[in-house]
């Protein structure tokens, strides 16, 4: 027989509260059942149920009866506390958005402002340029020499990084250069229209493929790069392709285009990332974490946490660690060092590319050790991510590598490194190195074509000019015979081979572009690397046939091609072409086989 | 209409869609033309039932049994039963054995919670244990709305709540109480149908919705028996001002496009359940720029009084304490944002922002706030903290219609 229940007229919510938090088994605060109104042989079963009924009773007849709670009250913007800057020196206290104490808007020295341009985070490098736009625009107190030097910097700068904010600064430069960016702002925005429309038919069941997914790769990349000005309609198509929404898009192409994005920084993509961290696994969440590392929201922090805390994948965990790294979090570090200890192939890459934004002068030891792998594309992100550490005591290594090194895109890497430290030492207050090119410029000597008898450059040049006309009439495959026959007359004579590549590049007959390409690069390498016009053709040559044989199922190929442009020093090329390259190099495999062979 | 129709149909279904190895199909929309009269048929296997319509409101049509013939490749039959109705039996469905299991399995968790006590449920193996036994006398797949529970409890025991858990529990114990009860109710029928989903057998009282024009205005992941198992899209209807939710499970498909988008909607189907009403669209087109004067549109059927806000959001939570998760449209009179986070509608009374859940949002839309920005409407998650009606945001927009997605 159950014991009469003892009632209370009105229940102390305060108890009941403290019996849900610690348990009905407590016996701190008493015996629930009384509280409750139980018979104080209730089981269980029957003080739970009515311990949550209760309790859920009031608690939803409590709502409204409060105009403002306590705790509703309090300030929503209240974040948590920075943490320490780990670098103390002027380069580590610099804020990019005007926080700080010290903030890169505060700097009126031109020096100063392409120091930071040099040796910055890519936060710091954006802030520097936005400030020397500004220097530019309000030339008061500016040296003449330092606005000459400002105005070659933004005219030289190959900052991939910072491409579109760079793209923007060149359209005020006057003469030539700001002519050319604006006519490339001009073409945007005729490729902005074109996909605004295609966008519009795809949604409209007008075309049946997607439209950004089938642009070639350099226009891809020309349009995301200016992503803050495309248009709201074209944002929420490509936010729908990240997500998955649109219905057609395999994942392989979602993983390429949030790569395309890497170095985005308009919020309109924030919530989109925010949901593939959540949601995604994998090589998808992996890209969507670096994209969003970039990006400087406040959405951005509080996802990348909590995917971090309960990701279990080492590939995940790293990239979310780099992501955190770029929002000055870096719990990731110590996971990131034990695996470029140990070593391992499949996450190197991915780990030396987290410690660009995690890894300070403690680990420029660890990462000089991976300028000698085998594998030329960890060997050059080594040196890309000792550029963002720009740890003065690596100077020697770096300079001993850029002498013994012969492939071409390792020696440039080395070369941005060297700078970037200089720039660096420079902002600490150091003895600014100075770098003797004479010392590691150490180059192997360009090939010395046999000497020719006159004649015979005679007649070479009688075929060279006659090539140039047949091109002009439009007669290509006649151009090429002549060129070809002036290339029999004088082995080491490279300039027909450029006219030979030039005119199947311009007729986009790429397959036929990539032997005169090779056979020049083979004859005169520095020739290309150093001309902006060629570089680009060749460097565009390369990417197009990749596509094309991408397309045609072709992978292994289509890697191969962009994996031997890569060992080239690319730097003259445009950015997009060069970031185009590296996205589908990332995007079509991990590991570049070891018998590709290099174009060097 | 043929049951050996409807069966061939359904056999042929899952064998060519349920086992593919592709994913799994679940839904078949196709143009029939009979007659010379075109209509777009929809077929779609759900809880182990085939549902037909096609695009003239029909499922019993000529262009229904062509499309039935089509999928089962012109079986011969010789009877008819009205689609709909027919009920096939499978794993899916919950018999009143499992049903008493699953009723004594919730009632074992209430009381693994309740004994540990909420502080300490997150690390209880006893809780843990209670869950997965409610997770495997569930039908399978886990019915939407018993994942809802999971995800939410564990939520709320992880931030350690015990008010909310509270509620949430008491959402279960209902559904316990509902299950046990010999003789069914329609109150008690409406519950299981919400948790768990019709019942084989039944007609579920589906609402059915043609030719409206709805926008989305957001969307979000929500967890369920794993993290982020459905992504919600938040839909308000511009004609009547109803705002739906349509559920899509994760390596699942629901309608297509971005947010924001326009949809218009030529076959809807509405269920009835805890608030937001889930709605599944059937035929749609996309638009994927909102026009302005959908925008105009969205700040008129804006919610302006907060004291009706917060009795709907009552009266939502008291029928269904787990599974309502009230969405609003608000278009404050005034926002006060020097001293913390104020919205007032035009008789004075208050909305606070939720600030614990989507940090990065409030975050975010505070930041929005400080730059001067000023929201025409913002549409947002309706919650409690203490005894205070709050909001977490999800969008917002200007008079300008500039949309922004939190």
């Amino acid at each position: 027989m159950k014991k009469p229940v003892n009632r209370k007229t009105t229940p102390n919510w305060t108890a009941l509260e403290h019996f849900l938090r610690e348990g009905i088994a407590s016996t701190e605060c008493g015996d629930p059942r009384e509280e409750l109104g139980c018979a104080a042989d209730a089981d269980d079963r029957e003080v739970a149920r009515e311990l949550v009924r209760a309790t859920a009773t009031n608690d939803i007849e409590e709502i409204g009866t409060e105009s403002l709670h306590p705790e509703a009250a309090r300030h929503p913007s209240v974040r948590p506390p920075p943490e320490g800057a780990a670098d103390p020196s002027f380069l580590g206290r610099l804020s990019a958005t005007g926080t700080g104490d010290i903030s890169v808007d505060q700097i009126d020295d031109v020096p100063t402002i392409l120091a930071v341009l040099r040796a910055g985070s890519r936060k710091q490098r954006r802030a520097a340029l936005k400030r020397l736009g500004e220097r530019l625009r309000d030339r008061r107190g500016v040296p003449n020499d330092a606005l000459r030097a400002a105005t070659q910097t933004i005219t030289e700068l190959r900052d991939v990084e910072i491409g579109y904010e760079l793209a923007r600064l060149r359209t005020e430069l006057p003469g030539a250069p700001g002519r050319k960016a604006r006519s490339e702002h001009e073409r945007w925005k005729r490729l902005a229209a074109e996909i605004k429309e295609a966008v519009r038919s795809f949604w409209d069941g007008l075309l049946d493929v997607e439209p950004i997914h089938v642009l070639p790769g350099d226009d891809r990349a020309l349009l995301l790069m200016r992503t803050p000005e495309l248009p709201a309609m074209v944002m929420h198509h490509i936010n729908a392709i990240i997500e998955g929404n649109d219905g057609c898009v395999p994942r392989e192409s979602r993983v390429g285009l949030l790569a395309s994005f890497r170095n985005a920084t308009d919020r309109r993509l924030v919530p989109t990332l925010v949901a593939v961290i959540e949601s995604a696994r994998g090589e998808l969440l992996a890209e969507a974490a670096r994209v969003l590392g970039g990006i400087d929201d406040p959405r951005a922090h509080p996802a990348l946490v909590e995917r971090f805390e309960r990701s279990i994948v080492s590939e995940e965990r790293v990239a979310l660690a780099g992501a955190l790294g770029m929002h000055g979090d870096c719990r990731g570090l110590p996971e990131v060092r034990s695996l470029l200890q140990e070593d391992q192939p499949a996450s190197i890459l991915h780990a030396l590319e987290a410690m660009e934004s995690l890894g300070s002068s403690e680990n420029s030891e660890l990462v000089v050790r991976f300028l000698d792998h085998s594998d030329i594309g960890i060997a050059v992100q080594a040196a890309r991510t000792l550029t963002r550490i720009s740890d003065g005591r690596v100077l020697d290594e770096l300079g001993e590598r850029y002498n013994t090194t012969s492939v071409p895109a390792l020696r440039a890497a080395i070369e941005d490194a060297l700078s970037a430290i200089a720039a660096r030492m420079e902002l600490r207050g150091e003895e600014v190195a100075e770098i003797d090119w004479s010392e590691v410029g150490n180059k192997p000597a360009p090939r010395q074509g046999s000497r020719d008898s006159l004649p015979t450059i005679v007649l070479g040049w009688r075929d060279y000019f006659m090539g140039r006309l047949w091109l002009l009439l439009g007669r290509i495959n006649w151009a090429v015979a002549r060129f070809e026959s002036a290339a029999r007359r004088r082995a080491g004579w490279v300039v027909p081979l450029i006219g030979i590549g030039m005119a199947f590049a311009r007729g986009k007959q790429y397959a036929l572009a990539l032997p005169a390409f090779r056979r020049a690069i083979e004859l005169d390498r520095p020739r290309i690397e150093r001309n902006p016009i060629l570089v680009r053709a060749m460097a565009k040559s390369f990417l197009h046939r990749a596509e094309q044989v991408e397309r045609e199922g072709r992978d292994d190929i289509a890697r191969g091609l962009v994996g031997e442009v890569l060992t080239l020093d690319l730097r003259r090329a445009p950015g997009t072409v060069r970031f185009e390259l590296k996205r589908k190099h990332d995007v079509l495999g991990k590991e570049e086989h070891d018998d590709v062979h290099s174009a060097a | 209409m043929s049951t050996r129709l409807r069966e061939a149909a359904i056999r042929h279904l899952r064998a060519h869609g349920a086992v593919s190895p592709e994913g799994l199909v679940r839904r078949l929309t196709m143009d029939v033309e009979v007659d010379t009269q075109i209509e777009m048929v929809t077929l779609s296997l759900r809880n182990g039932e085939l549902q037909c319509v096609s695009s003239d409101g029909q499922n019993d049509g000529r262009h229904v049994i062509a499309a039935l013939e089509f999928v089962a490749g012109f079986e011969q039959r010789d009877d008819s039963l009205l689609p709909g109705v027919e009920t096939v039996t499978g794993r899916r469905s919950l018999e009143p054995p499992q049903q008493s299991e699953l009723a004594d399995a919730l009632d074992e968790l209430l009381i693994a919670v309740t004994r540990i006590g909420i502080d300490k449920a997150r690390y209880a193996p006893s809780v843990d244990a209670a869950l997965e036994r409610v997770i495997e006398v569930a039908p399978e797949p886990t019915p939407p709305g018993l994942g809802r529970f999971i995800g939410r409890l564990r939520q709320e025991v992880l931030s350690g709540k015990p008010r909310r858990a509270a509620r949430i529990l008491e959402g279960a114990a209902r559904l316990a109480d509902a299950l046990k009860v010999e003789s069914r109710t329609e109150a008690s029928e409406e519950r299981i149908r919400a948790w768990l989903g019709p019942r084989p057998g039944s007609v579920p009282e589906l609402e059915l919705l043609y030719d409206r024009t709805m926008v989305e205005v957001a969307r979000e992941w929500l967890a369920g028996t794993t993290r982020a198992s459905v992504e919600r899209r938040y839909l308000v209807d511009l004609t009547a001002g109803a705002i739906y939710r349509e559920d899509r499970p994760s390596q699942a498909t629901a309608s297509l496009g971005p947010c924001p988008r326009q949809i218009h909607v030529g076959l809807a189907e509405v269920e009835p359940g805890p608030a937001p009403q889930r709605i599944r669209v059937l035929q749609y087109e996309v638009r994927p720029e909102v026009p302005a004067e959908s925008w105009e549109r969205l700040h008129q059927i804006a919610r302006r009084s907060f004291a009706q806000l917060m009795e709907t959001y009552r009266r939502a939570v008291q029928v269904y304490p787990t599974l309502a998760e009230p969405f609003a449209l608000i278009a404050p009179y005034r926002i006060e944002h020097d001293d913390g986070f104020i919205a007032l509608d035009s008789e004075g009374h208050r909305l606070a922002l939720e600030r614990t859940e989507r940090r990065g949002s409030v975050l975010a839309f505070y930041d929005l706030l400080n730059e001067g920005i000023e929201p025409a409407w913002f549409a947002g998650r309706l919650t409690d903290v203490g005894s205070t009606l709050c909001i977490s945001p999800f969008a917002f927009a200007t008079r300008n219609h500039d949309y922004t997605r939190l």
